[in-house]
């Protein structure tokens, strides 16, 4: 009898073995469009503000993996940060509420919609999927309707969480909440626990529902901060219809899936936002190098596929599903 | 006259139409180990899934120490001082070690809603230390841990808070002989403080040799509680199936000639890290055992056999040239393979009988348009079922409502209406009741006269010796004797190979 696997001194942890991987591909990303396009891509500052249009994804991504890891979806992320910058927007600048409205009301309403997500999820027992999809376009409406069809602006005296370093402390206040009540709380042990086998954590006496609801409360909560950043960075908020919001999904999923391939070196969290790093890299490059929309979407979801089927390893003879 | 622990009265459970439990009543004792058997289905988990809160009973009480419980979840059981260790996995991925250890029970480390990792972790480190587990560190993730190890860390998990009753379910059969004595220990020492054990097993030499007492059920009845002094193995089987247990156990024959005809060639074969060059050959109407330690790679050789083995090397080839070398070859060339790991290789828990008997035998079942009957595949699971002699309501029925055996008969019931020539069997009768191993046994025999062939990868040893033709002893991932079948062989030339 013996342990799987045995641990050496002269081993690099798992740990450093993924944030070596992590630094490589933000390495070999800058370097590919350093080398097609050196005048206009990545100087210094142009990483620097890369990294900070990486921030906002990154901390809604964050709290998104807290569902994704309990094997739930949402389709209504786009919807509700839509939804909480239009609120968080209102409360602002028609209640003259100031920072205070800004970020309290989007964090709230983010929050809310997390819980009217999980509730009906557990209450009604549909698939998290259909669930989400269907309450994305009531959202989407409430927020039509809220913002009375017209573009809900923020005004240049409340952008401060738009650039540094109001950004980045937003984002780091996001990240050690989230690492906090991953590492450091029931919440997170519970979350894994429900993730790997739900009938074993509920004979473990964990209120599985409960914490399900929860996971959809906390992703909201910080898609309401990315909200923030997100309304803070662009300046406005156009409340769009028909399923249109389902484009803000992709990137902060993107993101979290970098949190769930390299959750096996125990490092979800970084990895979600050096992650959305490299992501933000590939897509500014792009935009250096002048290529047409279609082109980038097509490299830029061949690139996602690489980066998770090269970090993922899934063992031989795992399902995949 | 010893002390009474736990009163079970009047306690019954019915799972749909099926009654697990009728009005089962008898006492447990303090500072005994009390074993529970009967066949399988005979509501032995069904009634310590109940008093550890993992099922809830329609009707009765469990009274502990004079006290009425009515634990909803694990959790809840140990509160009241009950804990379990079930038969199949009960750790979670994902988490570590020490994770998995306090599971439900994180509030000791807990202040102001932050968690002590570290205290955590040195107190898990601390108990690991105490049962001897060193190996396994608090720390490190359980995914990187085997079943076995992670059995071991389910036991520091039952125990570690010194429970009144402690429940084994069939945990034995998980076990290598090393992993038993360390759950015997503690079985003993639980005993020792005054503390009572539920021991649930289907090796019965097993049960008379460790538990004070007896008690036996059988299709959700309560049958018999007896000292354990008072009766022997043929008693049990009486008691557990209704009648005597007649005929043979095992084969008759010995020395009878094995056709010199080859079914299958294995050369060479070699699984990184757990095999190195496998070579034998298996004739009609043999069957062929391979024997070890759990670790030695005796379960990979059925594997590898059946084309499921990634990155082998070396060559399985059947007498007409083919090679086999994936699964879908190997099932259209009449291969049939069992996993130890019933529940998550062979069978889809959330199918039914019908679903999971006419898998492999779709094509054969299909019309010339390629579509299936419903009247067709029913009776086809019948037919196989009923060979079987499977407990269930119907076909229609869900396989993860069986029982252990049950299950197991629903695995053999589709690769012989399947027709396979060839049987790869890994631990085929792991959990399984006396009664069910004989009928697996004789229908063995049946089949090899037949000129089917047999590959039988067992722990067992006795089963072993009395169904093979030859066995082969595998030791650290190796091929470490070969025997032929003798009537005067005993466990001890095994053993010694082995070790």
């Amino acid at each position: 009898m013996k342990a799987t696997k045995e641990k050496t001194g002269k081993k690099l942890s798992a740990k450093t073995g993924g944030y070596l991987l992590l630094i490589l591909m933000v390495v070999v990303s800058w370097g590919i469009f350093k080398i097609i396009t050196p005048d206009n891509f990545g100087s210094p500052k142009n990483m620097l503000s890369y990294f900070e249009a990486s921030l906002l994804a990154a901390v809604g991504a964050v709290g998104f993996y807290f569902v994704m890891v309990m094997g739930m979806f949402d389709f209504s992320i786009g919807a509700n940060i839509m939804l909480s910058a239009i609120v968080g927007c209102v409360f602002a600048t028609k209640f003259n509420l100031g920072y205070v409205g800004l970020v309290v009301g989007a964090i709230v309403t983010g929050a809310l919609v997390g819980l009217i997500n999980g509730s009906f999820y557990v209450k009604l027992r549909i698939p998290s999927m259909i669930v989400t999809t269907g309450l994305a376009l009531i959202y989407e409406s409430v927020a039509n309707y809220i913002a009375g069809g017209v573009e809900q602006t923020l005004p240049s005296n409340l952008r401060a969480f738009g650039q540094m370093p109001g950004n980045l402390i937003l984002a780091v206040i996001a990240f050690a909440i989230a690492y906090l009540l991953l590492n450091y709380t029931k919440i997170g042990t519970y979350t894994y626990a429900i993730g790997s086998n739900e009938f074993v954590a509920k004979n473990m006496g964990i209120k599985v529902n409960k914490y399900k609801i929860l996971a959809f409360v906390i992703s909201g909560a910080f898609l309401g901060v990315m909200a923030v950043l997100t309304i803070s960075y662009g300046s406005s908020m156009v409340a769009v219809t028909g399923m249109a919001s389902m484009s803000r999904n992709f990137v902060p999923t993107m993101g979290c899936f970098f949190g769930l391939a390299f959750k096996k070196y125990g490092m979800p969290i970084p990895a979600i936002i050096i992650g959305e790093f490299v992501i933000n890299i590939i897509f500014f490059g792009f935009i250096a190098l002048g290529a047409p929309t279609a082109i980038q979407d097509v490299i830029t979801g061949f690139a996602l596929l690489i980066i998770v089927m090269l970090t993922t390893k899934v063992a031989k003879g795992e399902i995949v599903k | 006259m010893s002390e009474i622990r736990l009163q079970i009265k009047d306690v019954s459970k019915h799972f749909g139409i099926t009654r697990a439990l009728k009005h089962v009543s008898f006492n447990i004792n303090k500072g005994e180990i009390h074993a529970l058997i009967g066949e399988n289905g005979s509501g032995k988990s069904t009634l310590t899934n109940s008093l550890a809160g993992i099922y809830q009973k329609d009707g009765g009480t469990f009274i502990l120490d004079g006290k009425e419980i009515h634990p909803i979840n694990q959790v809840d059981a140990n509160n009241e001082g009950i804990s379990i260790i079930v038969q199949e996995l009960g750790t979670l991925d994902g988490l570590t070690v020490a994770e998995n250890i306090f599971l439900g029970h994180e509030d000791e480390f807990v202040k102001f809603g932050i968690k002590n990792t570290a205290a955590m972790n040195k107190r898990a480190t601390e108990l690991l230390k105490k049962y001897g587990f060193e190996r396994i560190k608090a720390a490190e993730m359980i995914d990187n841990y085997n079943f076995e190890d992670r059995k071991l860390v389910e036991i520091v998990k039952a125990t570690y808070f010194n429970p009144k009753i402690l429940v084994i379910d069939e945990t034995t059969t998980a076990l290598s002989g090393e992993g038993r004595e360390e759950l015997y220990k503690h079985m003993k020492r639980i005993k020792e403080e005054g503390n009572t054990v539920i021991f649930i097993s289907h090796d019965l030499p097993e049960v008379l040799r460790l538990s004070d007492t007896i008690t036996v059920l059988r299709d959700g009845d309560y049958i018999d509680t007896v000292k354990s002094s008072d009766i022997d193995e043929d008693g049990l089987k009486k008691l557990m199936v209704g009648r005597e247990v007649s005929g043979e156990y095992y084969r008759s024959d010995y020395g009878e000639p094995v056709s010199d005809e080859v079914v299958m060639r294995v050369r060479d074969v070699s699984v990184p890290g757990i095999i190195s060059d496998i070579s034998f050959d298996l004739h009609k109407g043999e069957i062929l055992g391979f024997g070890g330690l759990s670790e030695s790679g005796m379960h990979e050789i059925g594997k590898a056999c059946f084309g499921a083995s990634f990155d082998r090397e070396g060559s399985v080839t059947l007498a007409d040239g083919t090679k086999i070398n994936n699964i879908p070859t190997a099932i259209a060339h009449s291969i049939a393979y069992t996993s130890k790991d019933r529940d998550n290789e062979s069978l889809v828990m959330n199918q039914s009988i019908r679903d999971n008997i006419c898998l492999p035998s779709l094509k054969k079942l299909s019309n010339k348009l390629h579509l299936l009957s419903d009247r067709k595949l029913k009776k086809f699971a019948n037919t196989y079922a009923e060979t079987m002699s499977t407990k269930m309501q119907s076909v229609d029925q869900f396989v993860s409502n069986l029982s252990g055996g049950n299950k197991q008969k629903v695995v053999l019931a589709r690769w012989i209406g399947k027709d396979s020539d060839i049987l790869v069997l890994d631990s085929p009768t792991r959990g399984i009741d006396v009664k069910v191993k004989q009928d697996i046994y004789h229908l063995m025999d049946k089949m090899r006269k037949d000129g089917k062939s047999f590959i039988m990868i067992s722990e067992e040893l006795m089963e072993l010796i009395g169904m093979c033709d030859r066995i082969i002893i595998m030791k650290d991932g190796k091929i470490n004797g070969e025997l032929m079948r003798d009537k005067n062989m005993d466990e001890n030339v095994l053993i010694e190979k082995m070790v």
